[in-house]
């Protein structure tokens, strides 16, 4: 099956906006579970697109553009991949192994984007001299350009070329290489949880931490990452009341409160691992 | 805002900064001045309407505002709005050029330190977690769970802003004393949902048997007796470990996983040829 050209135009537009998003708003279009959602929508196959997006969403959990890094672009790869694993019909093991690699290899694209507004930089700086501020205002919304067609190209291009890559892909990669990448694919979202570990306050509040995973591997019948997720939040709310109670009986600084129980008094209680 | 004494701003250009600041601040994102290009375009309504009969004055402030300038988005709002209170109220002059450079400058380093944690990695770890579960149990109503956040996150926003436009130069000390408090309640509440997501989201199974005499015996269900979810716990530490090491990033941890991956995979074709060597 190839694509329709439909779906090749409505996905080419929804990437271009999805990074607009991304850049503004963040209402969830640039990130990689809307792509494979809207994608598994346009050509009938909304499970293997949920699929696809979901866990690639998993894998960059942690991984957010912080000062202006550049990312490996998960959102194009999980649109790609999961219009692959569609029109393949090899399910959505297939389309995540292939969108690791796609998402790496337009990393570049990014970067490429954020050169390519120098120029516009350039252009304002001068106006500015000039006292221009309209001059200013049109620079800055050029910058539209460079960011929306670094990921509408590659997008389109692969897309359109899609049955070909995909029957070469088919032909050329062997058996063992496929399993191996459908298994890096299952084990990829404890990078996302690996970032946010470094991100978090951890060896300070890793009882919590202990807390969500015992709750979630032993009573994975009665509980929901959502019912977990009330749990975190009882003790977070306990322990903001607590710190402010502290912060107005007294200078003393807030306190951690890292116990299970949650109760405890204990004063001035540091952790660090 | 009724308590917002501003003397030239009107109501109708807080509303333009607002939203030029949330559409605009990073479409000129570049390499050399980063989100500067984008700042002056957010301020550009307020410089409108105190310069636009003033030519220098319009490229003291123009040059100014296009400074350098990175932070969190959705905290540059504190910042946007201390900076034209200001400028409401003191005009542009040398002196207050480089008190307002200052403030931009040294506000958006802290503020991106604090907007980085709650906005982004905190904000991450709890929506798109639980939108991306419900997703791979084949739900597509989790996708909700992101839009109603944006709008909630678009609220506090505009609260950010008024508080900017209220406080002022004062709000880099009294602002930063609450926000540590709420900081470590939602770090807490993004630990909890980490822990969940390990058990919850790597669901790798080992697929291994071997014979003792006639018993055939599975290692993933005597794994599970010691403890569940013990190899994806496994990688998430090792993950956790080996991105504090030097030289190792999230892009090179991605081609460390593969290959774990690579060998996971394929153990059973592996074991099986150790065992043809033997």
């Amino acid at each position: 099956m190839s694509i329709s050209a439909f779906a090749l135009i409505f996905l080419t537009i929804y990437v271009g906006l999805a990074q607009l998003d991304a850049l503004s708003l963040k209402i969830g279009l640039f990130s990689p579970v809307f792509g494979g959602a809207a994608t598994g929508l346009v050509m009938g196959d909304l499970k293997t697109g949920l699929i696809v997006g979901a866990t690639l969403q998993l894998a960059t959990l942690g991984v957010a553009t912080y000062g202006g890094a550049t990312v490996p672009d998960f959102l194009s790869g999980s649109v790609m991949g999961s219009a692959f694993a569609i029109m393949s019909g090899r399910g959505a093991a297939y389309g995540i192994g292939l969108a690791i690699p796609i998402g790496l290899l337009l990393t570049q694209m990014d970067i490429l984007a954020r050169m390519t507004n120098t120029i516009f930089q350039h252009h304002a700086d001068r106006l500015a001299l000039e006292g221009d501020y309209k001059g200013v205002e049109r620079n800055n919304l050029y910058g539209i350009i460079p960011w929306t067609v670094s990921r509408m190209l590659p997008v389109f291009v692969g897309l359109f070329f899609g049955s070909a890559v995909v029957k070469a892909i088919n032909a050329w990669i062997p058996a063992w290489l496929m399993t191996g990448l459908k298994t890096a694919g299952i084990i990829l979202p404890a990078m996302g949880i690996a970032i946010l570990m470094r991100y978090l306050p951890i060896k300070r509040y890793y009882p919590y931490f202990i807390l969500g995973f015992v709750l979630m591997a032993y009573f994975t019948k009665s509980f929901s990452l959502l019912g977990t997720a009330l749990v975190g939040f009882v003790f977070a709310a306990i322990h903001v009341m607590d710190a402010n109670e502290r912060k107005n009986n007294g200078p003393s600084k807030p306190n951690d409160n890292s116990n299970d129980s949650g109760n405890s008094d204990d004063e001035e209680v540091e952790i660090d691992v | 805002m009724s308590d917002l004494k501003l003397n030239k701003l009107t109501k109708k250009d807080l509303k333009h900064i607002f939203i030029q600041n949330v559409l605009g601040l990073q479409l000129g994102w570049n390499y050399e001045k980063m989100q500067g290009l984008g700042y002056a375009y957010s301020v550009m309504p307020a410089l409108k309407r105190l310069y636009k009969d003033d030519p220098a004055k319009m490229k003291q402030a123009l040059n100014m505002e296009m400074g350098f300038f990175n932070t969190t988005p959705q905290m540059a709002h504190l910042i946007v709005g201390a900076d034209v209170a200001l400028q409401d109220q003191l005009g542009m002059n040398d002196e207050n050029e480089k008190a307002i450079a200052g403030l931009k400058t040294g506000l958006m380093g802290p503020f991106a330190g604090v907007g980085d944690t709650i906005f982004v990695a905190i904000y991450n770890a709890i929506i798109y977690s639980i939108t991306a579960y419900l997703a791979l149990s084949n739900q597509p109503i989790g996708l909700l769970i992101p839009v109603v956040g944006c709008l909630a996150i678009l609220w506090v926003r505009w609260k950010l802003f008024q508080v900017g436009l209220a406080q002022g130069t004062r709000l880099a000390t009294t602002f930063a004393d609450s926000m540590a408090i709420f900081t470590e309640g939602a770090s807490i509440l993004g630990l909890t949902v980490v822990g969940a997501m390990i058990p919850a989201v790597i669901n790798y199974k080992l697929d291994l048997t071997y014979k003792v005499g006639k018993v055939t015996m599975n290692v993933q269900s005597m794994l599970d007796k010691i403890m569940p979810a013990l190899i994806p716990l496994a990688i998430a530490l090792f993950s956790y470990w080996i991105l504090g090491r030097k030289h190792m990033n999230s892009t090179r941890l991605i081609f460390v996983l593969i290959l774990i991956g690579m060998v996971l995979g394929n153990l059973g074709a592996i074991f099986g040829w150790i065992g043809s060597l033997v």
